[in-house]
């Protein structure tokens, strides 16, 4: 329970530390994707969801690294690459998406298009090299088991969780379509600065070992 | 310098001369102390200087053209302030590239380009993300609070006009696009111009999360003349080829090609930021729709594409509009239009321009005419 208490705390009190490291994702998509109230959250839940998902799977191989062995320094920079490079590429096809229609057909057959990007954006900015993730992880790792690592990380991201709500009023924004199409352009940049992270982490590993 | 439109009708000598006294006053007064300093060279640096800048000012009260007479001030500002910065940097430290101990010490120049990223950190957490003194130190002249200061006193007087009449990046770019004589590249889409916001909104939000100004370590073209991070690893050299490839992308080979401002127009963060000022600069530029014919003379030789088919409809200018004055000398119909918000449009609007103008080359003497002198001053007194 202490241990909870402790990564509910962390999360709590880092999470401005999160919102720096996530905001710059956030603010662009949420402000592009104009989606109102409602869809907003809903789109900020997804997002959310998909950033437990990178959590927990981190505390997965945190859990099982710590059990074996401490997770080594290489082994980090490749994961983290992988997510800046994931990263990079979900919001160049975000940002080159096609415009959704403004107006939705009156009959829709068949279910609903959904979109993995708000998942995906979620997984890779959670796999982020932000500093309270990394403490988490150092964490996480010295409870020496899975079920360990895993709690601690939900609780982690419970306290987080709580200061990335006011970004819905974002999404609620109703903005023009000029500034909409500023916000997919800002993704693409953003994208080429997570890409050249990802390639520069991946060349030091492969020129340094 | 090829210009496009025909000469409207000139003012007399006698009544140019008269309302160009003010100019000649505020020069006199800006330059007194360089003409009384010890020194041939400083002295004929600001003699040069200011012949120049009223000079030019007269040309533009006498012809009433506004566009022609300002690029040479300005191309001749971007010309010139690589050449003194340079060699102030080489006079004080040996080599143009800063090294980590030096940025550490806080000896790097600060640029108004870093603006626009220092804002947020600064509110939230009332620390300067960028590695340079408060104030200015002996080794630091170029301090924050001197270049925020004067960047103030720009906007208010200027609003985005600062990107025609201050901003000494921008003249290397008019100077280049002032060069041939017809465009090779004619059609751009409309939709680059949004690039700068995007680019302005990037790096905001990276400084914020990354507590480092973002465009100076990764983006900015004019690395490449002014001073760089030393060559030291793959990141810093990375740095280099960046700069190096979007100066010569941006700031030559585009304007060479297109004759438009660019790196200006479609990529400069600092010129999007700055543009949010026009909202509340006291002169505009109106078209008037009743003479307007449609001849899209305007759009063309804006240098930003501040102006498009929808915004001469609305009979307005867009918000990047750097108050250059193109449209209006090269209209032959005078519905391109100088204009005091508040007014109705097309009230005196010579009085207008005339008002606009005594403020801007008004600081263009007091800030570029220092930094043509003072160039100049390196000049002759290394020619001896």
């Amino acid at each position: 329970m202490r241990l909870l208490t402790e990564a509910a705390l962390l999360g709590l009190a880092s999470g401005p530390a999160c919102l720096a490291s996530c905001g710059p994702v956030l603010t662009p998509w949420l402000v592009a994707e104009r989606a109102g109230w409602r869809r907003a959250f809903g789109l900020l839940s997804v997002f959310l969801g998909g950033r437990l998902a990178g959590y927990l799977l981190f505390a997965v191989a945190a859990g099982l690294a710590g059990a074996t062995m401490p997770l080594g320094a290489r082994e980090r920079a490749l994961l983290f690459a992988a997510a800046h490079l994931g990263l990079a590429a979900t919001l160049v096809a975000y940002g080159l998406r096609p415009r959704r229609r403004a107006e939705p057909p009156l009959v829709t057959i068949g279910p609903a298009r959904r979109s993995w990007m708000p998942v995906l954006l979620g997984l890779f900015t959670g796999l982020n090299l932000c500093p309270p993730f990394v403490v988490a992880a150092v964490r996480a790792m010295e409870t020496g088991s899975v079920t360990g690592a895993v709690l601690f990380f939900l609780a982690f991201f419970a306290g987080t969780a709580v200061w990335f709500v006011p970004f819905a009023a974002l999404g609620a924004l109703r903005v023009a379509e000029t500034v909409a199409t500023v916000a997919r352009f800002t993704m693409l940049a953003l994208a080429a600065y997570y890409a050249y992270l990802g390639i520069l982490t991946l060349l030091g590993r492969l020129l340094h070992g | 310098m090829a210009d496009y439109a025909a000469e409207p009708a000139s003012r007399g000598i006698g009544r140019s001369l008269l309302l160009t006294l003010p100019v000649a006053l505020w020069a006199l007064l800006m330059f007194s102390r360089a003409l009384m300093l010890p020194g041939v060279a400083v002295k004929v640096a600001a003699l040069l200087t200011l012949v120049f800048l009223v000079t030019l000012f007269f040309q533009m009260v006498r012809t009433r053209q506004t566009n022609r007479w300002r690029r040479w001030f300005f191309a001749t500002l971007g010309f010139l302030f690589p050449i003194g910065f340079v060699w102030e940097l080489v006079a004080l430290r040996g080599s143009m590239s800063i090294p980590m101990e030096k940025m550490i010490a806080g000896d790097t120049p600060f640029c108004f380009m870093v603006i626009p990223m220092i804002l947020l950190p600064a509110a939230l957490t009332r620390t300067v993300i960028f590695p340079g003194a408060i104030l200015p130190t002996a080794s630091n002249p170029h301090s924050i609070a001197a270049m925020i200061g004067l960047w103030m006193a720009a906007t208010l007087v200027l609003g985005k006009g600062w990107c025609a009449y201050g901003c000494f990046f921008g003249g290397i770019e008019e100077g280049v696009a002032a060069m041939p004589r017809k465009a090779r590249v004619r059609k751009i889409d409309g939709r680059w111009r949004l690039v700068p916001w995007a680019v302005l909104a990037a790096i905001v939000l990276l400084s914020l999360a990354t507590f480092a100004p973002t465009y100076c370590e990764w983006l900015c073209p004019f690395k490449t003349i002014t001073e760089y991070a030393e060559v030291r690893s793959i990141e810093t050299a990375i740095q280099a080829g960046i700069f190096l490839s979007l100066f010569f992308g941006l700031v030559i080979v585009m304007p060479w090609l297109t004759k438009k401002r660019t790196q200006c127009a479609f990529f400069c963060p600092f010129g999007a930021f700055q543009s949010l000022f026009n909202k509340i600069h006291i002169f505009d530029i109106r078209i008037r729709r009743d003479q307007c014919t449609d001849c899209v003379l305007c759009q063309n030789s804006c240098p930003t594409m501040a102006l498009n088919k929808q915004s001469v409809a609305d009979d307005k200018t867009l918000i990047n509009c750097m108050h250059c004055g193109a449209c209006v000398d090269i209209c032959h119909k005078d519905a391109a239009v100088w204009h005091i918000k508040g007014t109705p449009v097309g009230t005196a609007p010579e009085r207008a321009r005339l008002l606009h103008l005594y403020a801007a080359w008004g600081f263009a003497i007091m800030f570029g005419g220092s930094i043509i002198a003072g160039t100049l001053t390196k000049m002759l007194g290394f020619l001896g």
